[in-house]
């Protein structure tokens, strides 16, 4: 039998360092106590930044079969096909161009009354453009990773729309990409505004997972109807008011409960979606809210310490 | 070492093949997730298969530590909970640490029914974590992942052992 068929040094009898479940006790118990800090405490922060950097080659390197594969496919896409779309967006275009210039019109209208009310003007947020790079992969939330981070600018909390309405909100910032957690994602929630009555209420994401959002805690005998439009109220000084969220599909009254069950269907591309827009939260340059005053409770004069 | 009649005599394992087909996996995750699948439930995981495999077959140089560094960069990747991953691989890793004596004599077929439980095993923790901390079912499409990742194993052994099974002594005849 040739050398180096077997290992050279056989293993150790005596220096075999801790016990298997030592380690497991050690580590399962390290473990545990990340997750906490990372879900109670939110302090794990610097530690995913440090792993996301190390892990960003890799990354980049398993994007790389997707863009080879819509490369292939634009390289082999019809010219008539291209012709078709650029007709279609020249006519879109049009369209878009005469609202655009009515909407100027109206902006300066608009801010001229407020003028005269004397009414805070309503600001257009900084937006930043940005591009989803892949869903998440956790199943248990819904959230998609963006290709510009902290260096780019991109500020914790900034809502995320596409060119159709809100699609989320930037929940961590890492230097390099950004995550952001979708509108139709369990935990999240938006505050909107019927567009037909004015009603405001919060929407949240549809707890059994489709891509849903639910408005919860409207009153059964609300004035809602199938095919109302909500938007943002911009009452929680993160979304900028007036941008559409989601359409009323589905209303569900039950006699055994005080609040009617309303579905509806996010107007954005929560899934599938690629460009979007990273606007700064409007809240950013408005004045910081007054602290809660510490209640001093009177001693009472017959009690001594 | 006392081995199972009829098998080949491997070749010691190469520490760097060792780590590059870890790397690997975590890679292979990465790209059915970014490019493939998205975030379906079912996706199997190539990561916890391949460190299933060294712990079993090189237990003296892959040991728990490992599992839980790669957890921990599989945690980062999906932005799950912080720790989510590292706890399932960590108890992986010890489960195999346990059977790895008496695995090895079976054929490889069913090796893959007894890494099944292990695989099982590591999923429920995930799901039962998660759903401690609020979150809701994602559906019946989870229960494939472990199946898939057991039917992969065999595939798995080929490939990994590969470089083991070479001929210790090279000539022109036999180049690998």
């Amino acid at each position: 039998m040739p050398l180096g068929t077997l290992d050279r040094t056989p293993p150790p009898f005596f220096k075999q360092g801790a016990t298997p479940l030592h380690k497991l006790i050690f580590f399962a118990t390290l473990s545990i106590l990340l997750m906490f800090c990372d879900v109670r405490w939110q302090l794990t922060l610097p530690l995913r930044s440090a792993l996301s950097l190390l892990l960003s080659p890799a990354q980049w390197l398993s994007r790389q079969p997707q863009q080879l594969s819509t490369g292939v496919v634009n390289f082999f896409e019809e010219r008539e096909t291209a012709q078709n779309r650029e007709q279609q967006s020249q006519a879109a275009l049009l369209a878009q161009s005469l609202h655009a210039a009515q909407v100027d019109q109206l902006l300066l209208e608009n801010r001229q009354l407020r003028d005269l009310l004397e009414l805070k003007q309503r600001a257009t947020p900084p937006s930043l453009a940005a591009q989803v790079i892949y869903d998440a992969a956790d199943p248990f939330t819904r959230r998609v990773i963006l290709d510009k981070g902290g260096v780019n600018g991109v500020i914790l909390s900034s809502p995320v729309m596409d060119e159709q309405g809100i699609v989320g909100q930037v929940t961590r910032v890492y230097p390099l990409v950004s995550e952001a957690t979708l509108i139709i994602d369990k935990d999240n929630s938006i505050p909107v505004l019927n567009n037909r009555t004015g009603a405001r209420g919060v929407a949240f994401g549809e707890s059994s997972g489709a891509p849903l959002l639910e408005l919860r805690y409207m009153a059964a005998n609300a004035d809602i109807q199938e095919n109302d439009i909500l938007s943002t109220s911009g009452v929680d000084g993160v979304y900028p008011p007036g941008v559409p969220v989601a359409k009323v599909i589905k209303i569900e009254r039950t006699a055994d409960s005080m609040f009617a069950r309303i579905l509806c269907q996010p107007l954005g591309r929560a899934q599938g979606v690629r460009q979007v827009l990273v606007l700064n939260p409007v809240g950013l340059d408005e004045p910081k809210r007054p602290e809660p005053e510490v209640v001093k409770v009177p001693v009472k004069a017959g009690a001594k310490p | 070492m006392i081995m199972p009649r009829g098998q080949q005599l491997l070749l010691p394992a190469n520490p760097f093949f060792i780590a590059v087909s870890l790397l690997l996996a975590l890679v292979l995750n990465m790209i059915e997730n970014v490019s493939i699948l998205g975030n379906a439930a079912w996706r199997p995981d190539f990561l916890a298969l391949v460190l299933l495999f060294w712990s079993i077959h090189q237990p003296q140089k892959i040991s728990i530590g490992w599992a839980f560094m790669l957890g921990l960069a599989a945690d980062v990747h999906e932005v799950s909970f912080l720790g989510q991953h590292a706890l399932a691989y960590t108890v992986l890793a010890f489960f195999a640490t346990l059977i790895h004596r008496r695995l090895l004599w079976f054929s490889v077929p069913s090796q893959a029914l007894q890494v099944l439980p292990l695989l099982i095993a590591s999923h429920a923790i995930t799901m039962v974590l998660r759903m401690s901390l609020g979150s809701s079912l994602v559906g019946w499409p989870m229960l494939f992942a472990p199946f898939l990742e057991a039917m992969l194993w065999p595939l798995v052994s080929v490939i990994l052992l590969a470089p083991q099974r070479r001929a210790p002594d090279p000539d022109e005849n036999r180049p690998l």
